[in-house]
């Protein structure tokens, strides 16, 4: 099975590592350039903006020259980022000395938008049409429930989620894939990675299942470059306002129903016209996830009793909590749980470690307590590891089993022969069986066949 | 399994009656059933797991301003609440008058409303209207219908009907006229009544005002609704009842029979029948808040309620208890559980009281203290009260007087240990105005409650624990559990089959634990110059604990002045700083100077032992202001429970934590005792002196390694228990001897205790194990 690598890495990272012809392509578009531009380092805007009218290459040299002595480093990294997404195209000539050329495309495209203004990607429709749009505080909160009721849970536990998204199974199954581990005829589970994939704040979580709906869009018969640009184009649209379907074509259609389901937009429909209406989500995608505005207020209490209080209403909470604890009460605004061994050996045996848990309680600390150190109290934090530690005493090492010996004399010589090369592990003489390490297995079969 | 310990138990004492023999057997049984009712202990929340019951009451309807208020109350009459909210204090004095509570640590207290939390909150003068309204006002959903349900159902019969004794005639009181007719329509009742002469003996009852509720806890809560009329004068009807009967009328009220359980009440001020005993508080006893806060719920209404009041160890329950004889001023019954702790009360009653020491009897076995004058205090225990056998001349005496006397008071200590049919006989034996039973902890689970409840009265206060820790007024205690690997040898022992009766003496005798109590030991008496006691349910263990390292014990058949002696040299001695106790030390016994506590076995799964070894350790010791929080010394006690790695202990050790968990407290697991770089210099870090110990367990007969079966043996009956099994050990009773012979000689050996104690302690030397981790 592939190997999930959970980064938060962002949309832009996506971006650089498309293939460069799919790169030039995507930057026939303004919007592009223009969350390519937001996208990058501090120092990497300069250059650009600095170098936006120079149509000739500029020696590197040059460019050094403008750094402070404590800015290599930051010139580095700018300079490297800004080859990844060849915004700069890099020339050597022949001695062999590097000069920097922007990229036509993104050059004049950045100097339109410059000079005429940006415009925005699509009109929103006349008020008098869309009668009743959602407040911004609705269409946060449509947002957080389709996000975290609708598809998260469906995507943890398909069973609990009570109005399912329209996503095929198989869509499904991809999103799941390496957060959820299912074994014949059981229940799927939450592997480490899901478990960590939930301990991550929204616009993480977001931007993963983004990435595996944009490196399966190949197999869906959509065109990645194209799927990219339509996404970061609405990206640029104004959160509440509404846009009219119409204007999209049937490929950009498929996709909204898609990212409604997510929550990254809503759609409605009046008399005549149906619009889309973005959502903070959608807004949301190209800007860097290293900010991290986004973050959560903590809502969990741990007491000294083991005993844990979730400020929270969220059945994905909810799920998130039974993972490791025992729900016992659920109020209109409170969930009540206690660890247990019983709980946290569920999830240790689901492949959720100990320090995940307790990074979970610990991030997720409750204002109340979270000023406290520590936030989750010590005598608890303790025992889960504690738990933990008691369950990974046995060590299993694979081994072979060996009996019925024809004589005294070769069980001697094979527990000898065993023990001189190091795998043996137990014996028992009176009945004369020995176990031995699986990788001396093959030897020791040669062993005792030349024994006879 | 039963018996066995005590049968080999050496005699201490010979007592020449015939009539002991006669009562061999009942005593025996009863020992049984006051010692291990709490086997059936089970946590309520561990049955709702096992149905998977889960309790979704999301739909309750969230009031807008609820992050204003500060509860939660479920359909099941489970009610949360949050410490941080504003409106605590008052939530918190309203919840416990009402509901029990399951739960105290940091943040959020949970409580459950129950039958009987709702029965004591009537009679301490709540209304329904006034629950259901209060409890409307803090929660921050509207209230479930099913718990407004409960409440009315519950609280309908409750407190409506009064048992008043006035003048030294008994009336029955209430409010409510219909509810006095419904009782005489019983015919028990109704031929009890007396009707005074002039009035036709029909319907009309006697109708007087009472004060109302003088206590204003409430007051803030109340205000603004309408519901004064707590405090408002009320008219009561009564009628008077045949003293002869009283008996007979309140076990028609119980719920079983007429289901209006009544509420005694003493008029003590308007009493003129009984002698006034001159008795006040001493000017420098004074009560602390909690103590006034629970004396203001027993004496709300200017009259003396029977009930019960928890208190932790250590918070000074007996100042309680003499502060309320001091407010009856009447003769006054004070019944413990054994004659140290009788020994502890005259003291009490000698130290806070302006009594003459005179007016003070102690009736004991061994002391029987002649009652004079015509008012006074006597303290004696349940057994001897409750001896159905033949007794001593002089005891037959003394009994007879304190049947025939009216008692202002009943004082009656550690009622959670008392069996509910000792109660009852105490309870009949005695003639008493008003009952106030004290306890640390009233653990809820076992059926003995409701006895309780009924028998002496409804629980009017508890105390939350670590509130007092925060206050200062008991000591912070640290609490350990330490994991201790079982040995290869004892754990192959452990599992055979054939060592089932013996596995709890191969846990306990486990040579890794045996070296973490030494180690704790040396630690806490070399480095902080502690007094310290261990504890040890297991008697061979104890033998063997004790005598390899040479400190005197403690256990059931160890006598009185055995007893005085020991615990004076650990009171006064420098050279004494450890104390190896059995069972017995449990309850009662008062070593206020012991800080550290290591329990290295200990009765199954029993957390009211676990709470009351912890109050062993509970008195604040020290200066209030290096108590409190941040303090030089904010942990000056330590509690530490060794445990055997993988043995029934760990799963019994969880068990026993719970209550002590639910109170707030939080036990730290310490893994490696002791630390590595150290302990070559400890006992049994040899394989072959493992081994011959490993021979010792398993070559000692299975009676041996059993747990202590006798307990309290202060009195008649469990004297003469010893004294039936005699010289049927006598190796047991050769150990114990060596113990004390091997303490003098080794008293030598440890010449720099005395300088390791006078040296002042550092109290920066914080404990190595307890150093913060994130510190």
């Amino acid at each position: 099975m592939p190997q999930v690598k959970i980064i938060a890495k962002n949309f832009m990272d996506m971006v650089a590592s498309l293939p460069e012809f799919k790169l030039d392509q995507l930057y026939d578009n303004t919007f592009i350039c223009e969350a390519v531009l937001r996208s990058l380092p501090a120092l990497g805007k300069k250059y650009v903006l600095q170098l936006l009218f120079i149509e000739k290459p500029v020696p590197a040299k040059a460019i050094e020259e403008w750094l402070l002595s404590n800015g290599v480093s930051k010139h580095r990294v700018a300079i490297d980022r800004l080859v990844q997404l060849r915004v700069f195209r890099e020339i050597i000539d022949r001695k062999k000395d590097i000069s920097y050329l922007l990229n036509t495309k993104f050059q004049s495209n950045l100097q339109k938008y410059i000079v005429k203004g940006g415009v925005l990607p699509g009109e929103p429709m006349p008020s008098s049409i869309t009668v009743r749009l959602p407040t911004l505080e609705e269409l946060d909160a449509y947002a957080l429930e389709q996000w975290e009721v609708c598809f998260l849970l469906q995507l943890i536990s398909s069973s609990q989620a009570e109005r399912p998204t329209n996503f095929s199974s198989s869509m499904m199954t991809i999103f799941q894939r390496g957060l959820l581990s299912q074994r014949d005829k059981e229940a799927p589970r939450l592997t480490v990675h899901g478990f960590q994939f939930l301990l991550m704040d929204t616009n993480a979580q977001l931007w993963y299942i983004i990435r595996e709906y944009i490196l399966n869009s190949e197999v869906r018969g959509v065109d990645t470059a194209d799927l990219i640009s339509f996404l970061l184009e609405l990206s640029f649209h104004v959160s509440g306002e509404a846009y009219n379907i119409n204007t999209l074509n049937e490929f950009q259609r498929n996709v909204i129903k898609d990212l409604a389901d997510l929550g990254l937009l809503k759609l409605q429909q009046g008399r005549k016209e149906s619009w889309f209406i973005p959502t903070k989500l959608v807004t949301n995608l190209s800007v860097t996830l290293s900010d991290s505005s986004s973050r959560k207020q903590g809502f969990v209490v741990v007491e000294t009793n083991f005993r844990t209080y979730a400020y929270s209403a969220s059945k994905l909470h909810c799920e998130i909590l039974r993972l490791f604890s025992r729900v016992e009460y659920q109020l209109p605004n409170l969930i009540v749980g206690a660890i247990t061994k019983e709980s946290l050996y569920n999830a240790f045996e689901n492949g959720i470690t100990a320090d995940q848990i307790i990074s979970f309680l610990q991030q997720n600390a409750h204002p109340r307590v979270a000023e406290k150190t520590p936030s989750v109290p010590e005598n608890v934090t303790d025992q889960i590891r504690l738990w933990e530690a008691d369950l990974n005493r046995v060590e299993i090492v694979s081994s072979n089993f060996y009996e019925e010996f024809p004589s005294r004399d070769v069980f001697e010589s094979a527990c000898d022969y065993a023990r001189e090369n190091g795998g043996h592990l137990w014996e028992d003489s009176k009945r004369m069986r020995l176990i031995v390490k699986a990788e001396i297995h093959m030897q020791m079969r040669e062993y005792l066949r030349r024994q006879k | 399994m039963a018996g066995h310990g005590e049968k080999n138990r050496p005699s201490k004492k010979h007592k020449s009656s015939s009539s002991k023999e006669d009562q061999r057997k009942t005593p025996t049984n009863r020992e049984e059933e006051f010692n291990y009712v709490e086997d059936f202990e089970e946590d309520p929340r561990e049955e709702g797991e096992k149905e998977g019951k889960k309790r979704d009451f999301t739909k309750l309807e969230l009031k807008p301003d609820h992050d204003n208020r500060p509860l939660w109350a479920c359909a099941d009459g489970r009610i949360f609440l949050e410490t941080f909210s504003p409106l605590y204090k008052q939530a918190y004095d309203f919840l416990i008058a009402i509901a029990e509570p399951v739960c105290r640590p940091e943040s959020m207290h949970e409580y459950n409303l129950t039958p009987h939390s709702l029965y004591a909150a009537v009679s301490v003068g709540l209304e329904t209207e006034t629950i259901i309204s209060v409890l409307n006002k803090l929660s921050k959903t509207k209230l479930p219908k099913e718990m407004i349900d409960f409440i009315h159902a519950s609280t309908s019969n409750y407190g409506k009907v009064k048992l008043v004794l006035k003048k030294n005639r008994y009336f029955v009181e209430s409010p409510f006229p219909e509810v006095l007719k419904t009782l005489l329509q019983d015919e028990v009742i109704s031929r009890a009544r007396i009707t005074s002469e002039g009035s036709d003996g029909g319907d009309a009852f006697a109708i007087s005002k009472t004060l109302g509720e003088m206590d204003g806890v409430h007051d803030e809560l109340l205000n603004g609704i309408e519901l004064a009329a707590a405090a408002e004068e009320k008219e009561t009807h009564s009628f008077e009842i045949d003293p002869s009967r009283v008996e007979n009328v309140k076990e028609r009220c119980l719920p079983n029979f007429l289901n209006y359980p009544m509420l005694e009440e003493y008029d003590f001020r308007n009493d003129t029948v009984n002698p006034d005993l001159n008795m006040e508080l001493k000017p420098q006893a004074q009560p602390r808040p909690y103590q006034e806060k629970s004396l203001s719920k027993m004496f709300g209404n200017g009259r003396a309620r029977s009930g019960i009041i928890v208190l932790p160890c250590g918070a000074g329950k007996s100042l309680v208890g003499v502060s309320a004889a001091c407010r009856i001023r009447k003769s006054c019954l004070c019944l413990a559980t054994n004659a140290v702790s009788v020994d502890q009360w005259a003291y009490q009653f000698d130290l806070w009281s302006t009594l003459r020491k005179d007016q003070i009897s102690r009736f004991t076995s061994d002391n029987k203290e002649k009652f004079c004058g015509n008012a006074g205090v006597v303290v004696t225990t349940y057994n001897m009260v409750a001896f159905g056998g033949k007794r001593s001349e002089e005891s037959e005496k003394i009994i007879e007087e304190i049947r025939n006397r009216e008692w202002g008071l009943l004082l009656m200590d550690e009622v959670h240990v008392v069996p509910a049919h000792m109660f009852r006989k105490v309870i009949n034996i005695t003639k008493s105005h008003c009952k106030l039973g004290l306890t640390a902890t009233l653990v809820r689970e076992d059926e003995r409650i409701t006895d309780l409840n009924f028998l002496i009265g409804p629980k009017l206060y508890e105390a939350n624990w670590l509130d007092l820790v925060k206050g200062g007024f008991i000591a912070n205690v640290q609490c350990a559990e330490v994991w201790c690997p079982m040995t290869k040898e004892f754990f192959a022992e452990y599992l055979k089959k054939e060592n089932s009766k013996k596995k709890q003496a191969l846990y306990v005798m486990n040579p890794n634990k045996f070296r973490a109590c030494e180690f704790l030991i040396r630690f806490h008496e070399q480095q902080r110059g502690d007094k310290i006691i261990v504890f040890a349910d297991n008697l061979f263990a104890l033998t063997e604990y004790a005598t390899k390292l040479r400190k005197p014990m403690i256990y059931g058949a160890t006598s009185h002045q055995e007893r005085t002696k020991i615990l004076d040299a650990f009171k006064t001695s420098p050279n004494l700083n450890t104390v190896f106790l059995s069972k017995v030390g449990d309850n009662s016994i008062d070593i206020p100077e012991a800080n550290v506590i290591i329990q290295i076995s200990s009765h199954a799964g029993s957390r009211r032992q676990e709470a009351q070894r912890l109050g062993r350790i509970l008195r604040a010791k020290g200066r209030l202001q290096d108590r409190m929080a941040g303090g030089k010394e904010e942990y000056n006690a330590f509690f530490y429970s060794l445990v055997s790695t993988d043995t029934q202990e760990m799963y019994y050790s969880t068990k026993r934590q719970q209550f002590l968990i639910d109170q707030g407290y939080s036990f730290k697991v310490i893994t490696s005792l002791p630390p590595a770089d150290s302990g070559a210099d400890l006992s049994y870090s040899t394989r072959e002196d493992q081994m011959v110990l490993l021979n010792k367990v398993l070559t000692a007969g299975d009676d041996m390694v059993g747990l202590e079966q006798l307990e309290e043996d202060t009195d008649d009956i469990a004297l003469q228990k010893a004294r039936r099994s005699a010289g049927s050990m006598s190796a047991m009773s050769g150990a114990q001897g060596r113990v004390y012979l091997e303490y003098n000689t080794g008293r030598g050996r440890y010449p720099g205790q005395g300088q390791l104690k006078s040296k002042p302690k550092d109290p920066t030397k914080r404990h190595t194990l307890f150093r913060k981790r994130f510190g």
